[in-house]
């Protein structure tokens, strides 16, 4: 932390003009996560037995494995920017913040890619 | 980490002394009171004063000046114009800041009235905050009109009653720190994040028809620290004793910068 003065301290190394994006995706994505977590629940819901054979046909659908995927890489993206509000707001040390964050941001694009994998691999087996 | 328990020389002791009330009393009411003296290298504690309300006055404020002449002069606290427009006697009474000079003892329901300093922030004496940071924050978003158009040669910078009206709310603002230190995300980020009362003084100027400077402004705060950490807990806007709205001050700044960007 920079500075001396009360005000020195207080402006730091300035504003960092970022911000806006995290916070316009965050709201963006949590009114896609409306409609497609209905849709999702619903649909396992209508399924007369919700067996592993029952939802692996259902998935088959490209109706239904392209807006799953997009749930999946929806919900990973949103998980991921509530994860770095939490970690900035209770993690004051900076080298263990930094870390914690690239490593949320890891984990969520390893389960986001995962979850479409086993999606496709579902989709397209013969 | 952010701190979720106070460091052990600011943990309250269980060593509080009791004043009773005088002989003869008719409507006693206890009053649980914070102190502190850095002086005495001891632990905050909680003292415990009987007063007769039949002889006090209504306010919170009325009792703590009538311990201090009549019971207890070490007692400290800030007071001035006792009408709710100075903003000195901002305390936190019965779990919510408000200012002791506006808040009826009749307003408190329990039988006790608990009168403690702003919350998380440094005490200097008994109920009184170091504000230096909190002025800090206020002086960052400097709070004056800029211009670059000329004035006008033969008076002042004229405004339509339509935008008088958009600056009245923000301007009443008296910079109590009620709101401030009622925040969670200022209680654990306040080294970063500019605070309620800040940011409403910013939005202040933002919307105000003769300023120049709104882009620049705009872009001071969009930071995820100075602006961001504004999570709409909604605090801010519950404990202002001025009935005003900083959490929607916040709000529109948020939305101007989103704005900008399409």
């Amino acid at each position: 932390m920079r500075g001396s003065t009360p005000l020195g301290k207080v402006l730091g190394y300035g504003s960092a003009k970022d911000g806006a994006g995290h916070w316009w995706v965050q709201r963006v994505t949590a009114v896609a996560l409306v409609p497609l977590t209905i849709w999702f629940v619903l649909s396992l819901a209508s399924l007369p037995l919700a067996d592993h054979a029952a939802v692996t046909a259902w998935m088959r659908q490209s109706l239904h494995a392209v807006p799953l995927s997009v749930l999946i890489l929806t919900l990973c993206w949103h998980a991921r920017l509530g994860v770095q509000v939490v970690l900035e707001d209770y993690v004051h040390h900076h080298g263990i913040k930094v870390t914690s964050l690239l490593l949320s941001t890891f984990l969520h694009a390893l389960l986001a890619s995962t979850g479409v994998f086993a999606v496709l691999r579902i989709a397209f087996a013969v | 980490m952010a701190e979720f328990q106070l460091p052990p020389g600011s943990r309250i002791s269980n060593d509080g002394k009791t004043f009773k009330a005088p002989e003869g009393a008719k409507k006693v009411r206890r009053f649980q009171i914070y102190r502190f003296d850095p002086d005495s290298g001891q632990n905050p504690r909680v003292d415990t004063y009987e007063i007769d309300m039949a002889t006090c006055g209504p306010m919170v404020l009325d009792a703590l000046i009538k311990i201090k002449n009549e019971i207890d002069p070490t007692l400290s606290f800030r007071r001035s114009c006792r009408e709710g427009i100075c903003g000195s006697c901002a305390m936190n009474i019965d779990g919510s800041n408000t200012l002791a000079c506006i808040k009826s003892c009749a307003d408190v329901k329990g039988a006790d009235v608990r009168i403690y300093p702003l919350p998380h922030m440094p005490v200097i004496k008994d109920l009184i905050p170091d504000l230096t940071q909190f002025y800090a924050q206020y002086a960052a978003v400097k709070p004056w009109l800029t211009t670059r158009s000329p004035a006008p040669p033969d008076g002042e910078r004229l405004q339509s009653k339509e935008d008088q009206e958009k600056i009245d709310g923000p301007s009443a603002c008296i910079l109590c720190a009620c709101c401030s230190t009622s925040c969670p995300s200022y209680w654990w980020n306040s080294d970063r994040y500019l605070g309620p009362a800040a940011l409403l003084a910013a939005y202040r100027w933002i919307v105000d028809s003769r300023d120049d400077s709104t882009g620049e402004r705009l872009d001071a705060l969009e930071d995820p620290f100075r602006l961001y950490r504004c999570h709409t807990i909604m605090n801010c806007t519950e404990a202002c004793p001025k009935d005003l709205n900083p959490a929607r001050a916040i709000g529109e700044i948020k939305r101007m910068i989103a704005g900008r960007r399409h």
